[in-house]
């Protein structure tokens, strides 16, 4: 909405015509003898031979997937094994231009692109910064096993076997692979050489590339980043959200100065025109030709073209034109890399999709096969030459299983280690030093101004503070993060509506007058983009807050959330950091699709740190333990408190900085007969609840805060049960499959002998949330725990339930599925 | 004429005994002083022997049962009479037998044919099992309450805390042999938190009896033994009286911070494979802090014999040593000059000749001052007796939580408790005061101070 540019209706009502411009489909038309002049022998034979390297590998993995031996040595590989076999020139073509500054992400069928990027990197990477990155990485325990593979004559020699076994050994789920073998062959990646997550949800790898190139653009690193997704991923709403958030008209039109421009991203497409059994062009797409589809995205039509694939030149030749308009700030660029892939899609692929004849012709135009004709017609080398380089190729191939096969020499990984990965727990002030980028000073930010006038107390001489005087709970989040824009130079934050419109809640308001369009920017209605893209920008290097607007929207997100946010460190063994904090906003009056708690799903997935604090104190404390952590955290608010003051912390809210724990419960009120434990904006429910138990019946009860929910310490929940011997358990969350059943059976577990009755779950009903005047069915009240308390826990004299907490109603209701 | 045997009461706290032998079987003959059987209780073992002669006619418990006192465990008479009316399982006892226990036991031992009868199975199996909560039945067992006698209000009748309190609060408490003896209404008891207590039902036996038939109560020859002084015993007894009738002794009490301690304790326990170290325990902590400290204060590191004080060069660590033949004391000679790991693995090693009995006499004199450690047993002050002509020993706490204010910053921390005995004729208060400072200080940043 920015006001700068005015949507003029004389203008934009006008008839007219929109005119596309040719797309090119394989125009490259030159030989090997007509390139002679631009490549060297050595670059005409490093083609030849690193393809033949990714053919070689695929075959050995064929091989033994299907007959349990290569030669010579048996192996049984359970694992998963997606081969490219007849797409190596794609690859090849694509890495030959490309350093470890260019970043390339990829699917499940990357082999190829892994080991075709790792040789071009250590090619143009020099001895001494290759020895370095193979001498640091895990201290060493890859290379120690590599250099015993074969003797090798130089310090590239020995990071070719480095590759090789650091791929395979991960692919076999050896300590000693890239990842420790937590990555696997659907996600071994190795980033010192540029090599970044290969990711087994189609077309997953699109939108954290959208967030690696904004990573590059923001911190002005070096090189470009293309993502490598199948053509069967277009059908997949996540890759259109990436193409919609890589092309926002703002890159060009109003961002400033240097940042002005276009991402440096390439969406490739490696169209090897089948998704598993789907015919993609003549099947289940409709563009025919899928270059076509750039043309519809923006006016440069993403410069998109369709490339042939099975030329390596060709493809050579359109990444050169391609990162030269990237480094025009001209970019993203949609590539369609046309190939083939001669094996199913995996071995248990019988290929009844195709017929044999189809397979057959484009074997016949193997792209290995063809090259190799070209360079001999031109002279270029002999056929014994490229009998010889494959028989070296064999032969350290042979020893890289042999090696990686080996036990004793490439262990798995110790169970429990595995655990020790699933965060890094790190604290980090910031991600990078430098300036931070700001547009006025901190103290002159208006916002600021504002608080600095404001009570930081909910009540004031015992008086409640009115809402305009009061410390709010948004402004507990706000200060936080603006302290963290004025320290961490990485730190950017994006989503629906938060520049000038300050956020849907107003939490982000006054930080547009702070910050340029490069640290804060709307984006677009892409949910699953913004997340995924906030993990590409995350494990890139950068810490970023991505928002959404609505807990409801995080189904949007449900992949971006649940399998890349949250897997990425381990799968990594720790490699990656994840410093992206996700603030998700939990509604309510706006009925069914606007007003549910899912902390519950995020709490499940294992890898997320969960927060939902419910007081200002809290809010600022635990954002800023979130800033300056390095794990991904869902940080949950509620739209019912974003204007609460606090009334807990003695003296009010701290202006300057300090950290609540992550995963520490707080007792807002002691109490010695029933301790309730509430999550989120139930604690003043809660509070409520204990109002009446106090007033009515005489009974103290003890009111916990949970404030985290993973990590989550019981130790003082258990104490107070152990005193108390009665807990209820109580947040808006649906009750079926709430968190708090998870945490009533681990209490039931520890604290069983102390208890009076059993742990009781108080949660929403399982039911759409109604409107907003007849919200009061569904969500918890302050009545329900009493009510519970007199069913499930201990009857209160002459007490009348209101609401129905009995056994019987509880099996009725489970039967009935509500 | 059948004569039943009870099991003897051994003292006034001794609610059951275990049955360890049975030197008879049924249908032996026997004679007044031959062995029956070898009882136990938790403390010592008892031989009972026979009173008359006949035969045995009925055994109603075999090895290993845990049988309440006074209880019937044998019938001894003529051929041919019948047993039965003496089992306590049989007509005249079975109210005083738990039904629910009766039938599980049974369960469990069916081929015991001298086992009580189980007569009210039946009814203990329709009745059903009072729903108790587990922190109504924790109440109940800790407070000596029979949770089934409580009058369940939770829901459906749910026995829940709050009715075993009121159970509590009627009075209605009783060990667990009282209940099992019979104790069925309530009434003040003398045991422990108003319990009724087997004694309490036999003074009530007595005087029943006492008001019906005149007849007067006498102590029986079972209600107690005469045991000898082992020689080491005797040899305590005297060290011990000597050094309060000899000396002017008396005891400071003091805390540390144990953060410090604990911390290290932990790293020990995870690190000592990896370095190869022993497990350095809070105990050597201490001895070693103890080392270190004491010759900063030469007055507590020295023996005062004739109105001479002898001072000592280097630290001879006296540790106090519970064994099963009594308080050891051996030395660790010149603990000051040997390293934690050193100390400890010779602490060990100590403890171990200590236990088994073949400590070199001479390790066990010659010692500047004593470390002596009740901390593992919950102690959390106690005046440690002086080893004479010793001027000090340091008696070792357990830890408790204790809440502080420090800095404005209130919390709670690990207190471990400092008990140092003195000779006041050899030191006075206040240097007695500063080595306690003094070592206080140092484990209060041992891992610092070990560097």
């Amino acid at each position: 909405m920015p006001k700068s540019q005015y949507i003029d209706p004389n203008q934009v009502r006008q008839k007219g015509w929109i005119k596309f411009k040719d797309i090119p489909v394989n125009q490259y038309d030159k030989t090997v003898k007509d390139e002679t002049g631009n490549f060297s022998r050595d670059d005409f034979m490093r083609i030849f031979r690193d393809m033949s390297i990714i053919r070689e590998f695929e075959t050995m993995l064929n091989k033994i997937k299907v007959t349990g031996e290569y030669n010579g040595i048996s192996y049984n590989h359970p694992g998963p094994a997606h081969l490219s076999m007849g797409q190596e020139a794609s690859a090849v073509g694509q890495a030959f231009l490309l350093d470890k500054d260019d970043f390339i992400f990829g699917s499940h069928r990357s082999h190829g692109e892994i080991l075709a990027k790792g040789l071009s990197a250590i090619e143009k990477t020099d001895d001494a910064t290759l020895t370095e990155i193979m001498e640091s990485y895990f201290d060493g325990a890859v290379l120690k096993v590599a250099e015993g593979i074969t003797k090798t004559e130089s310090v590239k020699q020995l990071a070719m076997n480095f590759l090789l076994y650091g791929t395979l050994a991960e692919i076999f789920a050896r300590e000693t692979g890239f990842n420790k073998g937590l990555g696997g062959s659907m996600h071994a990646f190795f980033t010192p050489l540029g090599i970044y997550p290969n990711n087994a949800i189609v077309g997953g790898s699109a939108d954290i590339s959208v967030g690696a190139a904004l990573y590059k653009k923001i911190n002005r690193k070096k090189g470009i980043v293309i993502a490598n997704i199948g053509d069967a991923s277009l059908g997949c709403g996540p890759v259109w959200e990436a193409l919609m958030l890589a092309t926002m008209d703002q890159y060009k039109k109003l961002w400033e100065g240097e940042y002005k421009g276009g991402l440096p991203l390439i969406f490739n497409f490696m169209n090897n025109q089948y998704g598993m059994g789907g015919q993609t062009s003549g099947e289940t797409m409709g563009y025919e030709i899928l270059a076509r589809l750039g043309a519809g995205i923006n006016p440069e039509q993403m410069h998109s073209e369709r490339v042939d694939g099975y030329n390596p030149l060709a493809v050579i030749d359109a990444i050169r034109r391609k990162k030269e308009i990237i480094e025009n700030k001209q970019g993203p660029v949609l590539l369609d890399t046309l190939t083939y892939r001669f094996t199913g899609h995996s071995p248990s692929d019988a290929s009844s999709y195709r017929t044999k004849e189809e397979i057959d012709a484009w074997v016949e135009q193997d792209s290995i096969e063809s090259y190799k004709k070209e360079l001999i017609s031109a002279n270029i080398a002999k056929e014994d030459e490229f009998e010889s380089i494959r028989q070296n190729i064999s032969e350290i191939l042979t020893e890289v299983v042999r090696t990686a096969t080996d036990d004793t020499k490439s262990p798995k990984i110790e169970p429990e280690k595995i655990g020790t990965y699933m965060f890094s727990n790190k604290k980090i002030e910031k991600m990078e030093d430098g300036d931070c980028e700001t547009l006025i000073p901190l103290e002159e930010n208006p916002r600021v101004v504002q608080i600095s006038k404001k009570v930081r107390t909910a009540t004031e001489n015992g008086q409640p503070v009115s809402k305009n005087r009061v410390y709010q709970l948004r402004d507990g989040i706000f200060e936080a993060i603006i302290h963290k824009f004025y320290t961490d130079p990485t730190l950017v934050a994006y989503g629906e509506e938060n520049r000038d419109w300050g956020g849907a809640f107003a939490v982000y308001r006054g930080l547009t007058e702070s910050l340029p369009y490069n640290r804060l920017f709307n984006s677009s209605i892409s949910e699953a983009a913004i997340v995924g893209s906030a993990v590409g920008y995350g494990l890139s290097g950068g810490r970023v807050i991505a928002e959404l607007m609505y807990c409801d929207f995080l189904g949007r997100a449900g992949d971006e959330v649940f399998n890349q946010l949250s897997k990425w460190q381990s799968m990594s063994a720790g490699e990656l950091k994840m410093p992206v904090v996700l603030r998700v906003s939990v509604g309510s009056k706006y009925g069914a699709q606007h007003s549910q708690d899912w902390t519950s799903l995020a709490a499940h997935i294992p890898g997320l740190k969960v927060v939902f604090p419910a007081t200002p104190y809290d809010a600022k404390g635990l954002m800023n333990s979130a800033l300056m952590g390095t794990d991904p955290v869902i940080f949950f608010e509620s739209q019912r408190i974003y204007d609460i003051g606090e009334m807990f912390h003695e003296g009010g809210v701290p202006e300057g900085y300090y950290e609540i724990p992550i995963g520490e419960p707080d007792i807002k009120r002691e109490g010695k007969d029933l301790t309730i434990l509430s999550v989120g904006a139930t604690l003043y429910r809660a509070l409520q609840a204990a109002d009446i138990f106090e007033e009515k019946y005489g009974i103290s009860a003890e009111v916990i805060d949970a404030r985290s929910i993973v990590p989550f310490d019981y130790e003082k929940v258990i104490e107070s049960v152990k005193k108390t011997g009665r807990i209820i358990l109580a947040s808006d969350a649906c009750e079926r499959g709430s968190h708090l059943k998870d945490m009533a059976q681990t209490i039931s577990e520890t604290a069983f002998d102390y208890l009076d009755a059993p742990p009781v779950v108080v949660g929403s009903r399982n039911w759409i949330t109604p409107a907003h005047e007849i919200e009061d069915y569904f969500f918890p009240q302050a009545q329900w725990l009493v009510d519970a308390f007199h069913e499930k826990i201990m009857p209160l004299k002459d007490h009348v339930a209101e609401n129905n907490f009995t056994v019987n109603e509880q099996l009725r209701r489970n039967k009935g599925g509500i | 004429m059948a004569t039943p045997v009870i099991m003897p009461r051994q003292g006034q706290s001794v609610e059951s005994c275990i049955i360890v032998k049975w030197h008879k079987k049924v249908g032996d003959a026997v004679k007044a002083g031959d062995l029956l059987f070898t009882y136990e209780t938790d403390k010592a073992s008892f031989d009972e022997e026979s009173k008359i002669d006949g035969i045995i006619l009925a055994i109603f418990y075999q090895e290993d049962a845990d049988v309440p006192v006074l209880t019937n465990v044998c019938v001894i008479g003529d051929e041919g009479e019948d047993p039965s009316p003496y089992s306590p399982g049989g007509e005249a006892t079975e109210k005083a037998i738990k039904p629910d226990i009766v039938a599980a036991d049974t369960a469990e031992e069916s081929e015991g044919a001298t086992k009580p009868v189980p007569v009210v199975a039946a009814e203990g199996a329709t009745k059903p099992v009072p729903v108790a909560s587990p922190r109504a039945r924790n109440l109940a067992e800790r407070a000596g309450v029979d949770f089934s006698r409580a009058a369940g209000s939770g829901p459906d009748g749910r026995i829940i805390e709050k009715d075993i309190i009121a159970l509590q609060q009627q009075g209605s408490a009783g060990t667990k042999a009282a209940f099992a003896a019979g104790l069925t209404g309530t009434g003040a008891g003398t045991g422990l938190g108003g319990r009724t207590t087997l004694q309490d039902i036999a003074d009530a036996e007595v005087s029943g009896r006492q008001s019906g038939s005149g007849v007067e109560a006498e102590v029986s020859a079972g209600d107690y033994t005469e045991v000898k002084l082992t020689n080491i015993r005797k040899v305590i007894a005297n060290a011990m009286f000597a050094s309060l009738s000899t000396t002017a002794q008396l005891t400071l009490n003091s805390s540390f911070n144990a953060a410090d301690i604990l911390e290290y304790r932990r790293w020990v326990k995870e690190n000592m494979q990896a370095q190869g170290m022993p497990n350095i325990t809070l105990n050597d902590v201490l001895l070693f802090a103890v080392s270190r400290v004491l010759l900063m204060h030469k007055s507590l590191n020295a023996n005062l014999v004739d109105e001479k004080m002898r001072y000592f060069a280097h630290v001879h660590l006296g540790v106090a040593i519970d064994t099963e033949r009594g308080l050891m004391v051996p030395t660790i000679f010149n603990a000051d000059a040997k390293s934690i790991s050193e100390i400890c693995t010779e602490a060990k090693s100590l403890v171990e000749q200590c236990q088994k009995g073949t400590i070199n006499p001479d390790l066990l004199k010659g010692g500047t001052f004593t470390v002596t450690n009740l901390g593992g047993l919950g102690v959390e002050s106690f005046t440690p007796v002086l080893n004479p002509p010793q001027t000090g020993i340091l008696g070792v706490n357990n830890i408790t939580q204790r809440f502080r204010n420090e800095g404005g910053a209130a919390g709670f921390y690990p207190a471990m408790g400092l008990s140092l005995t003195f000779d006041h004729r050899a030191v006075d208060g206040a240097p007695a005061a500063r080595f306690l400072k003094d070592l206080t200080v140092f484990l209060e940043n041992f891992r610092s101070n070990i560097k």
